[in-house]
């Protein structure tokens, strides 16, 4: 379903005491690939190249070298219907305030092609699922960062994509919004989709995904399920994977 | 296509939402003219009016009553009294007295022996009372020469008209109304110009630079819509907004100004009927549509701009930072193009912006040339094409996107 092969890329940027231009290899050589009714989890620390890699699958990025394939479609090249296929659900948690949440899925649905009223009621059902149906009509101003990514999440899944793309979904999230999350994450999983989580909390990555992907200074280490993986570091938990990681 | 609107509905969609913002765009200008317009004319007419429709505050001296009695009759013009103050200075300067006059003792024995006699007038020059009262005194000292003149040439046997050989008659062509139309071309466009760019920044400033900054960009560049489509529905309503702003501003600076030719063409004085009669071939439905014309490519080049200097910055007040030397710009251009003479330099026509300004403010004056008016079309409406391309392909441009790199 999603396919990354051999894919690149580096950041420009400038190192303002010594003025000089330095090179920031994001994501180095990357291949993986997600089946449809799969849980993939990227995992890796701060600037591992996580949201990097994300971005790039949904079309915010474009890779240096490699190919992104999306249903079989490159996301360079057919970027429009690629993007009609994910669902993203980017780190910062924003939304439009100045609407309430059933105006803002109406105008994304629309923004998705679909019908306004459709785009209402897969909206309405999907707050409902989330619990956050009593907030529907009610502006985001004030909105807590819970909520905020509550009403991201219904919007990212609005027009019913095969792929589903979380950046850090459960960051800043209780205990039992995160779980709320979660549970919604084991039910895109069944209804068939292609799922590909980033993170850095590993007790949710061995409890929900059916693979992993340690990422670290932009590469790949191991693309396995969790258990398979603990057995192959030889060690108890994931956590001890970046500390062997870090320290080779 | 479809995407394109969608976005210019979000937009306007979420402009409604704010009812600050709807009332400090829409509502204010309009209540804004018609105060300031008002303020401006009471404050010009009451000065000039007002000591106009008064006596002068004379004090004379004249023992041989040859010119104080004349005068005196004459109340609506001149206050007389007697006596000197003991500081003329003072006296200027406290208001309570425009001009002392003092005629010579000897004044009616020499009028008797037709010699001239003298009158020593003191006055404050700093004064624009102290200058009236004197104007005011030498037509009525002309006019009592006159009738002694006549007398005596009387007593000769001879007319007035023998010391009058000529008469000169002038007869002013200026119309009223072109000048108005002259005054009016020269700041309008100016006015709307820049009400246009302020008004289309601000709204551009928070569905570019403000959708970065507030980071709800990346879930809107998400969506299945094309990035070109989602640019140009952004550009519309920007657009719309600038020429918005202009529009109000204009009906608003119409009405206001309507209103106060009435309240002049109430005073009998004022040749305002005519002027409004002037003012209304002016503003004549081609001259509108050329000025409209006009207007969509500059408003589409101050859009372009706008948008890219949006999309480039990376917060909000990056974005106003860097539009303010364009709104410079336009201040300068446009006063530039409001100084007296300058349509007559011969390469102005190829300067943008200013052209527009320039062919709106000859047309008003009806000294237009349809050549330099496509000249200014032309002009802008390519660099408008050329900046729009420029804007839209930034934003596909990932450094545009994310705030930092
Ligand atoms: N737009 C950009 N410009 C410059 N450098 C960037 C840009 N985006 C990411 N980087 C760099 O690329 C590297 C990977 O960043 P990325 O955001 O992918 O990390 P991450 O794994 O998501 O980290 P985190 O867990 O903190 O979110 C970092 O070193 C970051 O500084
Ligand atoms: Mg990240």
């Amino acid at each position: 379903m999603i396919q990354l092969s051999d894919v690149n890329k580096a950041f420009r940027v400038k190192d303002r005491k010594t003025r000089a231009w330095k090179r920031i290899e994001a994501v180095k050589s990357l291949s993986f690939q997600v089946r449809a009714g799969e849980i993939y989890g990227l995992l890796g620390p701060n600037g591992a190249g996580k949201s990097t890699t994300l971005r790039m699958i949904v079309g915010l990025m474009k890779p240096d070298s490699g190919s992104i394939r999306i249903c079989d479609l490159d996301t360079q090249e057919k970027p429009e219907p690629c993007r009609s296929l994910v669902g993203y659900l980017s780190t910062d948690i924003s939304v439009y305030t100045r609407f309430t949440p059933r105006e803002l899925l109406r105008i994304f649905g629309e923004f998705q092609g679909l019908d306004p009223r459709v785009a209402e009621r897969r909206g309405m059902g999907l707050l409902e699922k989330l619990q956050l149906k009593d907030f529907a009509d009610i502006r985001m101003e004030g909105f807590s960062s819970g909520q905020k990514q509550k009403v991201s999440i219904a919007r990212a899944l609005l027009h019913d994509p095969v792929a589903v793309i979380f950046d850090e979904p459960t960051t800043g999230l209780d205990v039992f919004t995160a779980k709320t999350v979660l549970d919604l994450l084991r039910i895109l999983k069944s209804e068939g989709r292609a799922v590909i989580v980033s993170t850095h909390l590993m007790p949710m990555v061995e409890e929900i995904c059916d693979r992993v992907g340690i990422i670290f200074g932009g590469e790949l280490h191991g693309d396995a399920p969790p258990a398979e993986m603990l057995e192959r570091w030889k060690v108890h938990s994931l956590e001890e994977v970046f500390f062997k990681l870090a320290v080779p | 296509m479809k995407g394109t609107l969608l976005i210019c509905k979000k937009e306007f969609l979420e402009l409604s939402k704010d009812r600050r913002t709807l009332f400090f765009s829409f509502v204010l200008p309009i209540l804004l003219y018609p105060v300031v317009f008002f303020i401006m004319a009471s404050l010009g007419r009451n000065d000039q009016t007002q000591r106009e429709g008064q006596p002068s505050r004379v004090q004379i001296v004249d023992p041989s009553q040859i010119v104080e009695p004349w005068l005196k009759s004459d109340p609506k013009l001149f206050e007389c009294s007697d006596g000197r103050p003991a500081n003329l200075q003072q006296a200027f300067k406290d208001h309570t007295l425009d001009l002392a006059i003092e005629v010579e003792a000897s004044a009616g024995a020499r009028v008797k022996r037709q010699e001239p006699y003298r009158i020593r007038v003191w006055l404050d020059e700093s004064e624009p009372a102290s200058e009236l009262a004197l104007q005011r005194m030498r037509d009525a000292v002309k006019e009592l020469d006159k009738r002694q003149v006549s007398e005596r040439l009387g007593a000769l046997g001879a007319s007035l008209q023998i010391i009058e050989p000529s008469r000169i008659l002038t007869e002013n062509v200026a119309d009223p109304g072109l000048a108005l139309g002259k005054l009016l071309g020269s700041f309008l466009p100016y006015i709307l110009m820049l009400m246009m760019f302020q008004g289309a920044m601000q709204h551009g400033i928070y569905v570019t630079a403000g959708e970065k900054e507030r980071g709800t960009l990346q879930s809107l560049l998400a969506t299945s819509l094309p990035r070109s489509q989602i640019i140009w529905g952004k550009l519309i309503y920007i657009f719309c907004m600038g020429l918005i702003a202009a529009v109000l501003n204009l009906l608003s600076m119409g009405i206001s100004l309507g209103l106060v030719l009435g309240r002049v063409a109430e005073h009998p004085a004022g040749s305002a009927g005519l002027a409004s009669a002037h003012l209304a071939a002016m503003t004549s439905p081609v001259n509108l549509l050329i000025c409209f014309l006009l207007f969509v490519p500059l408003g589409l080049l101050f859009t372009s701009f706008i948008l890219f200097m949006g999309i480039r910055a990376k917060t909000t007040a990056e974005a106003g930072t860097s539009l303010m030397p364009g709104l410079f710009l336009i201040i300068t251009l446009g006063a530039f193009s409001m100084a007296p003479g300058i349509e007559r330099m011969p390469l102005l026509p190829y300067v943008p912006v200013l052209n527009v300004s320039l062919a709106i403010r000859k047309l008003f004056g009806q000294q237009s040339s349809f050549f330099e008016i496509l000249i200014a079309f032309f002009m802008t409406a390519g660099l408008a094409i050329l900046m729009t391309w420029i804007a839209t392909r930034l934003l596909d441009r990932e450094s545009a996107i994310f705030k930092q790199g």
